[in-house]
């Protein structure tokens, strides 16, 4: 009773009101900026309309342009007067591209049989993803352009439809990526860009899961021991022990209900992002399959394993947090103590979005891998690539950093260190003298 | 039997030695003050008696407990205020002594019954449902002195009780003291201010550097040392101990 008396009066301490308003507003957040970017990819990955000022106005041209139509694209025929400044012609025709056929460029095709010039003028109104996508999109424009006046071409030289497509597609490629044991008929490029897109944003939770809990139990033990309420709890009759894993189940608890809330505001986020893309990439409904059949979809078996180590990672921040916050002896020492916390996760945070960790030299892998938290920023991938020693050696690590954490925990709380050991930095002489003073 | 039996209480830090050789017992329904400067020593007896750090030397006998062999048995029969004490600023104050007897009781009647007699001895009335971070220091010192009696306990411990209140609030909660004690409830308290303490408690012991000098009524010490107060009584205390 007294234990559940404790873990209830820690619950409603880390549940405060911001707490919960805080967790509502991420997920509003990242609900709305899913459905904002949702719309913006949709509009940035929409077929092509292609604006023409076609002055040639030949049947060859006029070919063409029905070519490109044929293709699925919609082609919008301009007459601008004046050319002579792009961004004034560019602000009448009220358009982000434009394609300019010249005169002549039959007669230089067909006659001289001489490589034609057309002029392409983009507005590039913003440096966001988007406007990336648009780039990308309008470079598509010109391929697109190309591959007309060539088929135009091979058609006005007798060519048939099959020939024309022999001659420019003489190889058909099966693609067919291999995973440890597993293969599937799919391109490499394919797996990696769904790959990514499915496992980059776990980092990010991760890191901002263990920030936010290791500051919440860093404020919370240290505001106690400040406060003085933690002297008033450890000489009433109940257990160190007890109050010490009071406080770490509901750090735990709280810490996962947010976990939760990231998962799914980020997935939803992520969602609006790549819904759209992933369908481009891939034309076949069978990809979902394919990722299957290469073990790189996960079963509900990997997503426990997921949990479990995101867990451990979460459990060894919060007994170091807990150990440096047991130290502190005033409230602006807390506010810094997070740093080497922050700074253990942002290495392997940071590494794992540039790179892969598993890929790095040995020396500095083993390194980076001694970070018990690195271990859940390669978990996804150790997961999929099948590196099951290296994820359970890795997991047999965190739990056993977890006991030697929890035992000093544990020596520090049954001790009297708990009052008297002192992690002010830069602030010893203070310190020293508060001791004095209470005695 | 007394209920509590300091003997030779010591604790050595690193380079500090806080407390040295402290003796002194508190009968039942006697209030025993230590007395002496900041840094005398009085918090860390007070937290040695408390079972909250452990004496290098020395043992302390509560209600028959030892805080060496029995400090679970000890902190059953113990209440502690420490100086400048906080509550949880979240709570109301409803919500704090609810949870503080929840910690201290067995069953859910007998909490009950601890929060009941605690709001009574409080007498914040219907500031009672608010939270505790509008409350004033005054008003906070009364909730927790509160909670620290609630139980019954056969020792209650404040260290500096009045420290940082006015007058009003002092007088109300010495008077408070007093009364608890007429009911038969023991206190060891600490203080620096000597005056305020001589019209409290019943016994008291002069700490400095660690080691308790002398202890005795206010009035038989002040007829010992020719004293009109307790300060002089310290005073003469310490050139008495220079001199041998």
């Amino acid at each position: 009773m007294k234990f559940i008396n404790l873990l209830k009066k820690e619950l409603k301490d880390l549940l405060s009101a911001q707490t919960i308003m805080g967790m509502v507003i991420t997920l509003v957040i990242f609900y709305g900026l899913g459905t904002i970017m949702g719309d913006v990819m949709e509009k940035a990955m929409s077929s092509s309309e292609i604006t023409v000022c076609d002055e040639d106005n030949t049947t060859f041209t006029n070919s063409v342009l029905q070519a490109i139509e044929n293709q699925g694209n919609k082609v919008i025929k301009v007459s601008p007067s004046d050319q002579s400044d792009p961004a004034k012609l560019m602000k009448n025709i009220n358009s982000d591209s434009l394609v300019i056929i010249p005169e002549g460029f039959t007669k230089t095709v067909l006659e001289d049989k001489k490589q034609a010039e057309l002029k392409f003028i983009n507005v590039m109104r913003n440096s966001s993803l988007s406007g990336t996508i648009s780039s990308e999109k309008n470079s598509a424009v010109i391929d697109i352009i190309k591959e007309a006046v060539s088929s135009t071409l091979l058609l006005n030289y007798g060519l048939s439809d099959n020939d024309i497509t022999t001659v420019k597609e003489p190889v058909l490629v099966k693609d067919i990526t291999v995973i440890k044991d597993r293969s599937a008929e799919i391109s490499y490029s394919a797996v990696s860009s769904l790959t990514m897109m499915q496992n980059m944003f776990l980092p990010i939770v991760i890191f901002i899961l263990v920030m936010f809990s290791s500051q919440m139990i860093i404020s919370a033990i240290s505001t106690e021991k400040i406060d003085k309420t933690l002297e008033t709890l450890l000489s009433a009759p109940v257990s160190r022990i007890s109050v010490l894993l009071a406080k770490m189940l509901a750090a735990a608890i709280v810490a996962m209900l947010n976990a939760g809330v990231y998962m799914i505001g980020f997935s939803k986020y992520m969602n609006g992002m790549t819904g759209g893309a992933i369908e481009k990439i891939s034309s076949s409904a069978e990809v979902s399959k394919m990722l299957s059949s290469l073990g790189l979809q996960f079963a509900p078996a990997d997503y426990v394993l997921l949990g479990l180590q995101m867990f451990m990672t979460l459990l060894i921040s919060l007994g170091v947090a807990l150990i440096l916050g047991a130290m502190v002896n005033d409230a602006k020492s807390a506010q810094t103590l997070i740093m080497p916390i922050m700074l253990c996760a942002m290495l392997p945070y940071l590494l794992s979005m540039f790179t892969s960790i598993n890929s790095l030299p040995l020396g500095i892998k083993i390194l980076i891998y001694l970070i018990p938290f690195t271990h859940t920023f390669t978990a996804t991938d150790n997961l999929m690539f099948d590196n099951m020693t290296i994820f359970w050696g890795g997991f047999a690590y965190q739990v056993i950093l977890f006991i030697i954490i929890m035992f000093f925990a544990v020596r520090l709380f049954t001790s009297d260190k708990i009052f008297t050991a002192s992690l002010n930095f830069m602030q010893k002489s203070r310190a020293k003298r508060q001791i004095n003073s209470d005695r | 039997m007394p209920v509590l039996e300091a003997k030779g209480l010591t604790k050595q830090y690193t380079k500090v030695l806080a407390a040295n050789d402290v003796s002194f017992s508190i009968e039942k329904g006697e209030i025993f003050a230590l007395i002496g400067p900041n840094g005398a020593g009085k918090t860390t007896t007070i937290r040695m008696i408390s079972t909250l750090i452990k004496p290098t030397a020395g043992d302390a006998i509560v209600n028959g407990f030892s805080i060496l062999q029995n400090p679970e048995k000890v902190r059953e029969n113990i209440t502690y205020l420490p100086d400048e004490a906080g509550a949880y600023k979240s709570m109301t104050g409803k919500a704090y002594l609810n949870f503080m007897a929840g910690i201290f009781a067995n069953d859910p009647q007998m909490a009950k019954e601890y929060v009941q007699k605690a709001e009574k001895i409080c007498g914040l009335g219907e500031r009672l449902d608010e939270k505790i971070s509008g409350y004033s220091r005054g008003m906070i010192r009364k909730l927790l002195l509160a909670r620290a009696v609630m139980t019954s306990p056969a020792l209650a411990i404040l260290d500096e009780p009045t420290s940082g209140l006015d007058v009003i609030n002092a007088l109300e909660i010495r008077k408070m003291i007093k009364e608890l004690a007429a009911g038969g409830m023991s206190f060891l308290l600490s203080s620096h201010n000597m005056l305020e303490i001589e019209f409290v408690s019943d016994k008291v012991g002069i700490i400095t550097g660690g080691k308790l000098m002398v202890t005795g009524r206010p009035n038989e010490l002040k007829e010992r040392y020719n004293a009109a107060n307790l300060e002089e009584v310290f005073e003469r205390v310490v050139k008495e101990h220079e001199i041998h």
